[in-house]
């Protein structure tokens, strides 16, 4: 029985009434499925891994205030302490931490001069402990050796010959074949040579919203500067039993320097995110919202329509209509709603995407997404008259004989 | 042919046992045209609402045209309903949204003819109670005699056995009264049974029988006379 | 009359008790959205000083490099080398002119049981204090003859007074910094602009510095510098060479009593690089630029692009809210059809059917109102929860914002019951009388 045609009358004699549902469903569609796909880009950029052992790796700031302190004797005792404790794997200094929000950049270019186009890198000034500390991969070429590592005073402008590149960075260098980066040789702060030894296989740059963010380089540095971070990489599960060892010994040792903010990288790729994360959750907690106001809107609206028709649905009941018919005329009328509701939904949140992607550079929205809006509004107008229709369907026909 | 034979009704509340019908006993023959009086609250109603399958009834025995009723789930009341009787109902019972055309049409929906064999049945019936040029007005832009007619063509559209009518001419003045028990007769005429309860002791003699109920019994009253009529007027 | 109305808005609000609450709800959830984004939007593009934002204004200088404008040409640079600003600052053409940079340090107490602090501080010219309207409880900054005679002198937070002197009047004591002796000569009072105006390269919305120095320690290499800085043209080796290259690293402010002398400055600013071209520099079209405060904001953009799409996504969800409201409040006041013909018939008019109407659907609202006075309180608390520092002082509930959530919420309401309550009032009462 297809009763489409009887409906479509009987709602257009009643337009306002099944127009607010169908608009209430469109806008709910169009917020529905941008606030998803906007979910969606987050959670990948949440996804990205940043290179490092994330899970066994800390770090702390060390700031030296002592006047005539020996900077470079003290790193090398510092770091042969470090990297002698039971439970350490490894250790660096390092002038960054990737995700950390604050970070050094330098750019590189193929020819030396003022007018060359250059590609930006984070840079990290590190030694020849760097890959097993921070637990890159090298993927091609090879690490640097102690003898490559020089030491940089603070204004320095002069760079060391050699640096190891992340893999994404040498695509962008050597877009054909980025293998081929290996032993070129191109050129930093516009006329100065540095090799490229080796190749790693991802470190993120400090700053996660950047879009070179996967694009960094090693440089063999170790700074004589009068702040810094160490860098340490722990045996599995040691890491937070060693992270106030570890703060207490460099304390103690030297009472001219001010260990602080002892941070492990998953704490700081939280924090990282944690803007992401929270419009995430706030986004999440808007689609909720929205589909179940919706929804109960429905429910609402069609006990009401139905409380109306009592009289009306009792006569279709005499007239031989069984129960299942009542309640699929129901959820037909649902349906035939939903059906505007969502072309028009579906528009909007094309359209409503078009804004974003002018006003807040987003992207734009995939088809399966808007498939996928179509469908769960369909579901929620279903599941959503489902229990009017019932009641609907539970009216006895006697009604149609009661003179009220 | 309807049968009904010891039909009991009972409405249970919390504390209360109310017997709507009592051993409640009736045989209506092919093409007869029944009238139902009886005083307010003495069960007509619920006699039509089980007669016309809207309602179950609590014990007994009733054969509508030889099927056992009392076997029958819910759906396969509807269907009955649906195939064999023809509602007409006091307030009329039109659907407001829907025109005349479509009004007709709901009980053919749910028999599910072809769109041609639906076509061909409305605007049958509604030439037969005089509205078929006014098939595309709303039920609001007609008068009440006028609804009632229309009421009367979606009950003749699916061909029914029984004709049940429930006052129908309760919301009507005299004359559009006269009008539609005229074309009941008529419909009679040709074939259809009728059981029509009514309180219009008038009305109810146009009937070529007359029963009434009374504390949920049936009595059969005889034919009165025109004259001993005219002295109860 | 109004009383009589509004027992009758509450009997209807009772008997239908499931549609009132499901109304009260959608209304509140929709306000309580909107009001949470509102009041986020609104603290971040607060004028963060309102008396004087007009005569306060940030200068901007393209001196960046020819072959690669900077920010791809769409403005000049957002900060300024050295060099420019310490020329402008000898210039003295501004009334008041400010030259600051971001430092850090660390104090050592006189207290050898007190651990030593790291401070965040700024290092700044003396009419910092004076421009930006800042509140002292003890003295006051240092003057220009302190930054001419290049004096050792601090400004305190009250924190930071707090924990170096439990918070008396230390002005005139001395603290270590970096190995200096450094004189007080003034303690701020609490002072949290937000946005922080004068100087958002590195967050708009951070809390203001640990303590106040003046510029020219930097120079000296009496205190670290830290923030950001951009450089275009490689540098020499050394803290000197550095100072006179191209990087930019310092901020410029000015403050300018009238339009004329907003005028008088552009020019002296055109002038001067006019004049520093001939030295080679400066090689791209002049470009200076003087923005006042809230300019200065709006173009740096520092009410974040989350905050404003949340907000035309809360604006969105409103309007389901209200859409929702239209129609259950259609649904309920045609429900009433037959009482309203019988009101009709006993005389009641069209504007008195229309009045009661109206004042049931504001009950409504001012129910709504109140429940989305609440959830914007638990949205913000949330908000403060999910984002942390980053939205410290940024999400709370003035009495403005708790009115206009009110007022929001009745006006909606009514907005959203205008409809229902004009199908109501063109009910026929003699069809409803006749059919029933």
């Amino acid at each position: 029985m297809l009763e489409t045609g009887l409906i479509l009358r009987a709602l257009a004699r009643n337009k306002i009434g099944a127009m607010l549902i169908a608009l209430q469903i469109a806008l709910t569609m169009a917020i529905m499925v941008n606030a998803i796909f906007m979910i969606q880009d987050r959670q990948q950029q949440m996804k990205r891994a940043s290179g490092l052992d994330e899970a066994n790796t800390f770090y702390l700031t060390n700031t030296i205030f002592g006047q005539d302190y020996n900077i470079i004797s003290h790193l090398q005792t510092d770091l042969n302490m470090i990297r002698n404790t039971p439970g350490v794997v490894d250790a660096i200094q390092i002038n960054a931490v990737p995700l950390s929000g604050s970070g050094w950049s330098m750019a590189l270019q193929h020819q030396p001069g003022e007018d060359q186009d250059a590609v930006g890198s984070a840079i990290y000034m590190v030694d020849e402990h760097a890959l097993n500390s921070l637990g890159l991969e090298l993927i091609a070429g090879t690490n640097f050796s102690q003898a490559d590592v020089e030491i940089r005073k603070d204004g320095q402008s002069t760079w060391p010959a050699k640096t190891i590149i992340t893999k994404a960075f040498a695509e962008n260098l050597y877009p054909d074949d980025w293998q081929s980066a290996i032993g070129k040789t191109v050129y930093i702060s516009q006329n100065q040579p540095l090799q490229i030894i080796g190749v790693i296989k991802a470190m993120q740059a400090p700053w996660n919203g950047w879009n070179g963010v996967e694009r960094s380089m090693l440089v063999p540095f170790h700074r004589e500067a009068k702040g810094g971070y160490y860098f340490i990489r722990t045996e599995p599960g040691q890491r937070d039993a060693l992270m106030p060892i570890i703060e207490k010994a460099l304390a103690e040792s030297d009472k001219e320097r001010i260990i602080r903010r002892v941070t492990t990288v998953e704490e700081t790729r939280k924090r990282s995110y944690q803007q992401q994360n929270a419009t995430n959750k706030i986004l999440m907690t808007v689609v909720i919202t929205l589909t179940l106001i919706t929804g109960f809107g429905i429910v609402g609206l069609a006990i009401f329509s139905i409380n109306r028709r009592t009289k009306q649905i009792g006569t279709r009941r005499a007239l031989g209509a069984t129960k299942g018919q009542i309640m699929r005329y129901f959820m037909m009328e649902n349906f035939l709603i939903s059906c505007v509701g969502i072309l028009i939904g579906s528009v909007g949140a094309v359209a409503l995407n078009m804004w974003l992607v002018n006003s807040f550079n987003l992207s734009p929205i995939s088809f399966e997404l808007v498939a996928f809006g179509v469908v769960a509004l369909f579901i929620v107008g279903q599941l959503a008259v489902l229990y009017p229709a019932r009641k609907a369907a539970l009216i006895p026909p006697a009604t149609a004989t009661r003179t009220i | 042919m309807l049968v009904m034979k010891n039909i009991n009704k009972i409405f249970q509340t919390a504390d209360i046992q109310t017997h709507a019908l009592r051993d409640f006993c009736l045989q209506v023959n092919e093409g007869d045209f029944v009238s139902v009086t009886g005083p307010s609250g003495s069960g007509k109603t619920t006699f039509l609402n089980i007669a016309g399958l809207l309602e179950t009834f609590t014990n007994g025995e009733f054969l509508l045209d030889g099927e056992e009723v009392g076997q029958l789930n819910d759906d396969g009341r509807s269907r009955m309903r649906n195939q064999k009787i023809g509602f007409i109902f006091q307030g009329f019972n039109l659907i407001p949204d829907l025109n005349l055309y479509d009004n007709v049409d709901v009980p053919l929906r749910y028999r599910g003819f072809n769109a041609k064999e639906r076509k061909r049945r409305i605007e049958e019936s509604l030439e037969r109670v005089g509205l078929a040029s006014r098939m595309k007005h709303l039920p609001s832009q007609l008068s009440g005699g006028q609804q009632q007619r229309v009421a009367i063509a979606r009950a003749l559209a699916t061909s029914p056995r029984f004709l049940l009518a429930d006052e129908p001419t309760g919301n009507l003045d005299s004359e559009m009264a006269q009008g539609v028990m005229t074309l009941l007769e008529e419909i009679n005429q040709q074939g259809t049974t009728i059981i029509m309860v009514t309180h219009d002791a008038q009305l109810a003699q146009r009937a070529k029988r007359t029963i009434q109920v009374k504390d949920g019994r049936v009595s059969e009253l005889e034919k009165v006379t025109p004259i001993m009529n005219q002295a109860i007027a | 009359m109004f009383n009589y109305y509004l027992r009758l808005a509450w009997i209807s609000i009772l008997r239908h008790w499931g549609l009132s609450l499901l109304m009260v709800c959608a209304i509140g959830l929709g306000i309580g959205a909107a009001m949470t984004t509102i009041t986020v939007n609104y603290l971040m593009s607060a004028n963060p000083i309102p008396e004087k934002s007009e005569q306060l204004y940030y200068v901007q200088l393209d001196s960046w490099d020819i072959n690669n404008p900077f920010n791809d040409g769409l403005s000049p640079p957002d900060q300024m080398t050295f060099t420019d600003s310490t020329n402008l600052m000898r210039a003295q053409k501004a009334f008041r002119q400010n030259v600051q940079a971001q430092a850090f340090g660390v104090i050592e107490p006189e207290n050898p049981d007190m651990l030593p602090l790291i401070v965040n501080g700024r290092a700044n010219s003396a009419d910092f204090f004076t421009m930006f309207n800042v509140p002292f409880i003890y003295g006051s900054g240092w003057s220009r003859a302190s930054d001419d005679s290049k004096e050792f002198v601090v400004v305190l937070s009250k924190e930071t007074n707090e924990k170096l002197f439990g918070g008396e009047d230390s002005v005139g004591k001395s603290i270590k910094l970096e190995g200096n002796m450094f004189r007080v000569v003034g303690v701020i009072d609490n002072w949290q602009p937000k946005p922080r105006f004068y100087d958002i390269t590195t967050g708009a919305f951070n809390d203001s510095e640990d303590i106040f120095v003046p510029f020219h320690l930097i120079v000296d290499e009496k205190i670290s510098r830290s923030g950001n800085t951009n450089c275009w043209k490689p540098t020499g080796d050394g803290f000197q060479a550095f100072l006179a290259s191209e990087c930019i690293w310092t901020q410029f402010w000015v403050e300018l009593k009238t339009e004329q002398d907003k005028e008088d400055y552009l020019q002296f600013l055109n002038a001067y690089v006019q004049e520093q071209k001939q030295f080679g520099r400066f090689q791209r079209p002049i470009d200076n630029r003087l923005s006042n405060v809230m300019q200065w904001l709006e173009s740096q953009e520092v009410v974040a692009d989350d905050a404003q799409m949340m907000m035309a996504m809360s604006f969105m969800f409103l309007i389901v809210c209200l859409l929702n409201t239209v129609g259950l409040l259609l649904a309920k006041f045609l429900g009433k059809a037959p009482e309203i013909g019988l009101r009709q018939a006993l005389g009641a008019s069209k504007r008195t059917l229309f009045s009661q109407y109206i004042i049931e659907s504001a009950c409504i609202g001012i129910l709504g109102g109140i429940l989305g006075l609440v959830l914007a309180y638990l949205g913000l608390q949330g908000i403060e929860i999910l984002y942390g520092d980053s939205m410290k002082d940024l999400a709370t509930l003035d009495s403005k914002m708790a009115t206009l959530a009110v007022l929001l919420a009745l006006f909606s309401t009514i907005l959203a019951g205008l409809y229902p309550t004009w199908r109501a009032c063109n009910i026929q009462p003699a069809q409803q009388l006749k059919s029933q």
